[in-house]
């Protein structure tokens, strides 16, 4: 494809490519998204890909690799339009009888339908299912109908109008009020007004600014970034070039964490497809604007999606956060004015610019606009990912789309925002998703993470896990990041071995307040979040550790024993052979015995009674 | 020629010199502020946040640390308030759990009022504040040590463990480190570790002027940049 010189040119080739594709009558969308991948999607793409070609229908039918759909707990999912037919937990084997049934004829295969748990009937199409039902799929449906390494597929779909618009008809300072206005707000934690960022960065002085986009992500169970970029990278490489007009840059990078290869393979088509169409480089489409990106792969720290440890890493120095009493939009990547914002951010301007911020501003809640993608995750039947709009309460999203705990367990807790954020409890379940109603209950919005916990989940070992993922995390140079998580992680460990005195827990909280007021950096000054939280709504649990040195959930090994229940054993001998410890004795058909000295608590005896009869006290 | 601002300290007006730190400024007038990764000749990096002080704008106080804070006009800030002093104080707790067998580090917890510690003691050689890694880097411009690993792994050392030839074992290193100025007592033996307490006369000191210099024998110990 040739260079576009204007945006006329670039009109005209949307409009050849839709020509070109009126005669498809029939769209194969499979999820090529990383959660998709992994239950084997690339094969059934390849075998789709071969029957297709084997029944010559290569022309006629197109084959879209996509990114993520969303449900990845039904992966490998796909759609065939016409007819909007979803297919979840496909296998290479169905790929004959999806071509010949579905794609040539029209037929539905029932048995590769979602099945609705609740009425156990099977549903036809993505809407009817109750995951999507009360989503509000801004983002994410855009992910649907692009294969993110095709700039055509983008260009078809629409994409890289909100830039010709921008370009012919908006002045910076027009596109910055129409950001602010939006309400737009960091999707990536913080949730500082995007548009306020840009106009402070427009403003500051010096005419070398850069834009960077933060897809550094590392929340442990969140990828809503990853599925943003690896699936639409165009998308957010427009909200960039958007961004980069309207604040005066010329330069942008896209940091991205290395342990994405799809996201970084995918960013970098898009970035060289970009180029050779002339969408980045001199003077875009015959305009004044010239701007380019790199792709910056981050090294695997956690601390560098820290706005100053990211750009430290840009400039190739030690991902380490420095103090910012001058703030980045001043002093930002190699000392210039830099705008940074979240993958999400980015993805949300073209549709402001396209839509009008009083679109934008008419979906969520008087603080918080627009949508958010949720990283569902934990002891939760339908995990993936999920959009809703803003002000969602966190019941709808945990219950009606979630559909409640694994196993018929009770849900207990639900931990938003990552290892910086909080736990908040079940009565706590009506309030909205919300920037600022989240900080409020001691928790936060974070990147969108949702870990669900179940009645089995211990809070304080909750506590102990985040405590040790930042304590491996923190970058080291500041004192109470350092040493303060230190020495919480060392009190909560006290505590879960059995050791925890009364008088700890004031210690807790008070290092834990410390600690977030006085460290240098976010990671630092949220990290105790997560002690605050559980300590808040949970306190109980903590008081029956070191009180009555019981662990309620049965989760801290120092605190519990296993008790088989000679009532219900029936003496089968099947715990006898799988205790790897040899704690284990008893006759056949009599009820057996656990040794305390010998047991390792280990609970592979548990998961393996048949009768229920061993029990945790 | 030097440009001055106003700026409030602790309710005082001082005319500071603009592009000074609030730290710097705060020391020449002879307010107190506790501090150890600060050396007057060195860049600061606020990594020990002794210094922190609060900074009001708006009604709204925000706490940052003052040697990484410059001087602005009309700035008011708060250096010794309660809560100040409290955050100062657990900060200087951890420190001295870390690394009691240090006199600077006891010094700098009697300043800052620590009066028990309430962690296990620990023996550790390095509270890592930085000040040999940037006097190599700064002054000698010979980057012959820095930080190595992260977060409980970080330490300081030559590049891949090895003396480099342009170490010159000029030996700043060791005079700004804060483990080397020779603790009263001798050392400790590791489990005997305690809180010293010993200079009565400073502990009153400390305690009566938390909030202004008096040339206290104590800053001499932790190489408070008055002194440099």
């Amino acid at each position: 494809m040739s260079r576009l010189n204007s945006s006329r040119e670039l009109e005209h080739l949307r409009e050849r490519l839709r020509e070109q594709r009126q005669n498809i009558a029939t769209t194969v969308m499979v999820c090529g998204g990383t959660g998709c991948r992994a239950s084997g999607s690339s094969a059934v793409i390849d075998a789709i890909r071969d029957e297709l070609s084997r029944q010559g229908l290569d022309l006629s039918v197109r084959l879209c690799v996509t990114g993520c759909h969303g449900f990845c707990e039904q992966g490998p999912v796909m759609i065939i339009e016409p007819g909007n037919v979803f297919y979840c937990h496909v296998s290479p084997e169905d790929a004959f009888e999806i071509v010949s049934q579905t794609v040539m004829k029209g037929e539905v295969i029932e048995r590769l339908l979602y099945t609705d748990p609740v009425s156990g009937e099977r549903v036809q199409t993505e809407s009817e299912i109750p995951f999507y039902r009360a989503q509000d799929r801004q983002l994410l449906s855009q992910n649907l109908m692009v294969d993110p390494c095709s700039i055509e597929d983008y260009i078809v779909a629409g994409g890289y109008s909100a830039l010709t618009k921008v370009l012919n008809a908006m002045a910076p300072e027009e596109i910055i009020k129409e950001v602010k206005s939006s309400g737009l707000r960091g999707r990536g934690g913080g949730g500082f007004p995007t548009g306020r960022k840009w106009s402070e960065c427009q403003e500051a002085p010096g005419d070398e600014k850069y834009v960077v986009c933060n897809a550094d992500e590392g929340d442990p169970g969140a990828y809503m970034d990853r599925c943003v970029l690896e699936g639409n990278p165009h998308l957010v490489l427009e909200g960039m070039m958007i961004g980069a007009w309207a604040i005066g840059a010329w330069k942008g990078y896209v940091y991205v964490r290395n342990e994405y290869p799809l996201a970084v393979k995918h960013s970098r088509i898009a970035v060289e497809q970009a180029r050779e169409l002339g969408l980045l480089g001199d003077n875009i489409l015959g305009s004044s604007f010239s701007f380019d990106v790199d792709i910056a792969r981050g090294g695997g720290a956690f601390v560098c999606g820290e706005s100053t440890a990211l750009m430290a890493s840009i400039e190739g120095k030690v991902g380490e956060p420095r103090p910012k009493d001058v703030h980045t939009v001043v002093d930002g990547l190699y000392h210039k004015p830099t705008t940074l914002n979240n993958v999400e951010t980015w993805a949300n301007v073209p549709s402001i610019i396209l839509n009008g911020s009083s679109w934008f501003a008419s979906k969520g809640t008087q603080g918080s606009k627009g949508t958010k993608i949720l990283a569902l995750t934990g002891r939760i039947k339908n995990t993936g990912l999920v959009e809703v709009a803003m002000g969602t309460p966190v019941r709808t999203v945990v219950f009606d789309i979630g559909g409640g705990a694994l196993d018929g367990k009770q849900v207990k807790a639900v931990q938003t925002g990552g290892p910086s954020g909080g736990c908040l409890p079940v009565d706590k379940f009506d309030l909205p998703i919300d920037f600022d109603v989240l900080s409020e209950a001691g928790s936060m919005m974070g990147s969108g993470g949702m870990v669900v916990m179940d009645e089995e989940t211990c809070m304080v070992d909750v506590a102990k896990y985040f405590l040790t993922f930042l304590q491996d995390e923190s970058c080291g140079k500041c004192v109470p990041c350092r040493l303060g998580i230190d020495r919480m992680l060392e009190i909560i460990t006290d505590i879960t071995e059995g050791r925890g005195r009364p008088e700890q827990l004031d210690l807790l909280e008070e290092l834990a307040d410390t600690v977030s007021q006085t460290a240098l950096c976010g990671l630092g000054k949220t990290a105790p979040n997560p002690v605050l939280t559980t300590l808040r709504y949970f306190r109980s649990e903590y008081e029956a550790h070191i009180n009555e040195k019981r662990c309620p959930a049965g989760v801290c090994k120092a605190l519990i024993t296993y008790l088989i229940d000679p009532d219900k054993c029936t003496g089968c001998g099947v715990c006898l052979r799988a205790c790897v410890h040899g704690a284990i004795t008893g006759g056949k058909k009599q009820a057996h015995v656990i040794d305390a000295q010998l047991c390792q608590k280990c609970g592979i005896c548990r998961s393996e009674c048949r009768f229920d009869a061993i029990r945790v006290a | 020629m030097l440009q001055y601002v106003n700026v409030s300290i602790d309710g005082a007006i001082i005319r500071a010199v603009k592009g000074n730190s609030v730290l710097d400024t705060a020391i020449e007038y002879g307010i107190c502020i506790p501090h150890l990764c600060h050396v007057p000749y060195l860049s600061d990096i606020g990594a020990c946040r002794l210094c922190i002080v609060e900074h009001v704008v708006n009604g709204r106080s925000e706490i940052t640390t003052s040697c990484t804070l410059n001087v602005e006009e009309g700035m008011v800030i708060l250096t010794n308030t309660d809560k100040i002093r409290k955050l100062r104080r657990n900060i200087a707790e951890l420190l001295v759990a870390q690394a009691p067998n240090s006199r600077a580090i006891q010094d700098i917890a009697l300043r800052c009022g620590v009066k028990e510690v309430r962690y296990p003691f620990r023996n550790e050689d390095c509270v890592l504040c930085g000040r040999c890694v940037r006097v190599c880097a700064e002054v000698w411009k010979a980057q012959a040590i820095g930080f190595v690993g992260r977060g409980k792994d970080r330490h300081v050392d030559y590049p891949f463990g090895v003396r480099p030839d342009f170490c010159k074992q000029c030996g700043s290193c060791i005079q700004l480190c804060p483990m080397t100025i020779t603790p009263c007592d001798g050392p400790m033996k590791p489990g005997e570790e305690r809180l010293c307490g010993k200079c009565e006369s400073q502990l009153m000191i400390a305690d009566q002027t938390p909030d202004h210099c008096v040339w206290c024998k104590l800053g001499e110990g932790f190489g408070c940049g008055r002194y440099v």
